[in-house]
């Protein structure tokens, strides 16, 4: 998610230097309806500045997000790799072969069940350990605001010895209470109905952290006065939150969802180190059966589809965000 | 999570295209430097068996100064997607140490050179080692070290349960199960129910009934009345409560055979190393045996590593030198020493480090019958399919039915 932030505002700095020369250019005397050579003296410099960037995105972004897309209408496979060109024109065959692969609709279902729990619960914790940490505690803020972000920084295989000994079935911390006060406790990433759970829980853990620091910038940007007039009107504290704190904090909202929600549809890690897609596939994600047939199978034309059904539904998705979540305080 | 799975694809999708330009450049095969020049040959290893190349490798420079050898780690897990991607791009090593499994990929992308068969003489090396890398009756690798299954199982809570004989076959492994259960175990035998490696675990049911892979047709034979009974044999384990129905990533056997919670497993040799440094309290109170027999006698399979030489090698004479080196019988009987790994070349097993043993005469029996996994393309989604019956075979579904739908879902897998 990180990345992504800093992605947006390389670009936006990229693109500055470019505008404002092109704004004096404009001005000149008989430039009236001349367009501004936009590869001018001044634009060079704006131009070379972006030119790292540049290259960089054309190379390992434009250029292999539309390979994937011509290689989604191929049969590009193993034998391929040392022959790329050898790999025949399929047209829709690999999509239309997606919606009869009963892996897929099931990793499709799956990544859906992630989603559909895991954003609301990590933005819901996210959200309350903020408030707590911006009113609640004066003590140990700190200590708090640390011990909620480290998992975000922590590497998952780090984190996944961590959870597998938190729910390991036989010496694991939740059977070892569960003995201590008498009752038995499942195998969790084992069972097909608790892998998922499971695995839920530990994504939710693992990035309210993120949601939480960008919620505390959000609250500690809605003005003291608001509050103040709200408590002289008579507001109590879960009024302030309901009617002051969540509206304010709309577009810190949008941005923190739109976020979960797109790093969540993109699982992959959590199964991956954890259950392998198991128990039966009941963690088998849209990503993870991704990589299987890219990397493990060289199903590269039938994986860049998958690549392709999955965008699609995270550009639908976020779109539905955008729309849903609008700022309607302006 | 944080990386977009898009972007991932992505990546390697240029890194595959890129690489186009790439193997364009590279040269052409008609420049062989002689065994006789200056020269380095490069070499990819394994995980640990790297380092212990790399020792091994003085001694061959020692020998002929004008061979410098550079060893390449590369890791187990990572190993099949690195050569893959290599190979697109035209910068594969000269050499390489090939896992068994991953030969069938590699002999159909045509990456590897034909081994000269008056060089190295089948009849030295065990059968399947050798029969592993031949397709169409060219060999493409010569047989380096060999892994090959057998049971370990706990001697002493054995005897507690009043079972003292070694399990010769799969009904006396089945109730030598239910005594250990019987007797406090959690489990009576480790059997891998599904996820990666798992084919790994029903293979010895298969080959001990006669079954195969691949049928004499060139198709897949898993609907075959013996895969069906060893679909069988594998699911009544769980269907008695004797192994877990649930596999969870990252489990370690040994540990649960040290604290006798499992008391029984099947795996390879380097097993014996690993519970005599792991697990010093149980020495003395557990035995290595040969594979449980089927009606078609005790078959396990075997795995393990070739070297191959890479048809865009310019070191090709070299790199036959090196492997000579490596398949001597004197050498493999000291790899043997240094690495613990099964020597391919059957003259090493009278060398006198593979003397006074208890536990190699197993292994060298269980060779000797073993069968080879034969070499397929795509063999990782063959594989895949079988651990995906093997699951649902696990968790009660019916041997012949799933035996069916395995065999229609492996038909297509295998070029005909």
């Amino acid at each position: 998610m990180t990345s992504a932030v800093t992605e947006a505002e390389t670009e936006d700095r990229a693109a500055r230097p470019a505008k404002a020369p092109a704004g004096v250019t404009a001005g000149q005397p008989g430039g009236a309806g001349r367009r501004p050579d936009r590869l001018s003296r001044q634009n060079l410099a704006g131009w070379l500045y972006s030119t790292p960037f540049l290259a960089f995105f054309l190379t390992f972004m434009a250029f292999p997000i539309v390979a994937t897309l011509l290689m989604s209408f191929t049969d590009f496979g193993l034998r391929h790799v040392t022959h790329p060109l050898d790999a025949e024109w399929v047209g829709l065959d690999n999509y239309a072969a997606l919606l009869q692969d009963d892996k897929f609709l099931t990793a499709l279902f799956n990544t859906g069940y992630f989603v559909v729990l895991g954003v609301p619960l990590t933005i819901g914790c996210g959200l309350v350990a903020a408030v707590l940490l911006n009113s609640g505690i004066d003590r140990l803020r700190t200590f708090f605001r640390v011990g909620f972000y480290v998992p975000v920084v922590t590497a998952i295989v780090a984190v996944a010895v961590i959870w597998r000994f938190v729910l390991d079935p036989s010496e694991g911390l939740i059977a070892g209470l569960g003995a201590q006060l008498g009752f038995s406790t499942p195998d969790f990433l084992a069972s097909e109905t608790l892998a998922m759970p499971s695995l839920i829980v530990m994504a939710v853990w693992r990035n309210m952290g993120t949601a939480m620091v960008l919620f505390l910038a959000g609250l500690q940007a809605i003005p003291a006065e608001v509050r103040e007039a709200a408590r002289i009107d008579g507001a109590g504290p879960l009024q302030e939150f309901r009617r002051i704190t969540v509206p304010l904090l709309r577009p810190t909202m949008l941005y923190v969802s739109v976020m979960t929600t797109i790093g969540f549809l993109n699982v992959f890690e959590e199964p991956f180190v954890m259950t392998d897609g198991g128990p039966d596939d009941s963690t088998l994600t849209v990503s993870l059966h991704m990589y299987e047939e890219g990397f493990r199978f060289f199903h590269m034309g039938s994986a860049s589809a998958m690549a392709y059904v999955l965008f699609t539904v995270v550009l639908a998705v976020t779109l539905l965000q955008l729309r849903l979540l609008k700022d309607k305080t302006r | 999570m944080s990386r977009n799975a898009l972007s991932r694809t992505t990546i390697t999708a240029t890194a595959l295209v890129l690489s186009l330009g790439l193997a364009a450049c590279g040269g052409g095969d008609g420049d062989q430097v002689g065994a006789d020049a200056k020269q380095t040959l490069t070499i990819w290893g394994m995980g640990e068996e790297a380092k212990r190349l790399e020792e091994v490798a003085k001694d061959f420079t020692e020998k002929h100064p004008n061979i410098t050898v550079k060893v390449t780690p590369v890791g187990w897990d990572v190993v099949g997607q690195k050569m893959t991607s290599a190979a697109a791009a035209g910068t594969l090593p000269d050499m390489a140490q090939m896992g068994s499994t991953m030969m069938g990929e590699f002999i159909a992308l045509d990456a590897l050179e034909p081994v000269d068969e008056k060089v190295f003489d089948k009849a030295d090396f065990f059968p399947a080692t050798w029969d592993n890398n031949v397709v169409d009756g060219v060999s493409y690798g010569v047989p380096w070290y060999a892994d090959v299954r057998a049971l370990y199982y706990r001697t002493d809570i054995a005897e507690k349960a009043g079972k003292g004989k070694e399990p010769a076959t799969w009904d006396e492994h089945h109730a030598l199960a239910e005594a250990y259960k019987k007797n406090g175990a959690t489990w009576g035998t480790e059997l891998q129910p599904g996820s990666t490696g798992a084919w790994q675990t029903w293979l010895p049911f298969l080959y001990s009934e006669g079954g195969e892979l691949i049928g004499e047709d060139g198709k897949p034979a898993l609907d075959s009345p013996e895969a069906v009974r060893a679909f069988e044999r594998f699911g009544s384990y769980f269907e008695d409560g004797l192994a877990k129905k649930n596999f969870v990533v990252g489990r370690d056997v040994a540990k649960d055979f040290g604290a006798g919670k499992v008391p029984m497993f099947m795996s390879g040799p380097w097993m014996v190393q690993n519970l005599d440094e792991q697990q010093p309290q149980i020495k003395g109170k557990w035995k290595v045996a040969p594979l449980p027999a089927g009606s078609k006698g005790s078959v396990s399979w075997v795995g393990g590593s070739s070297l191959v030489t890479f048809k865009d090698s310019a070191h090709k004479a070299a790199a036959e030198k090196f492997t000579q080196f490596l398949t001597t019988p004197k050498m493999q009987a000291h790899w043997y020493e240094i690495s613990k790994s099964l020597p391919a070349n059957k003259a090493a097993w009278n060398e006198p480090e593979m003397q006074n043993s208890e536990t190699l005469p197993v292994f060298e029996k269980s060779l000797d019958t073993a069968k080879d996994v034969p070499p397929l393309e795509k063999w990782t989604e063959f594989a895949v399919q079988i651990e995906g019956a093997m699951e649902k075979v696990a968790r009660g579904a019916d041997p012949a039915a799933t035996a069916k739908k395995l065999q229609k879902a492996t038909e297509g897998l295998v070029d005909q």
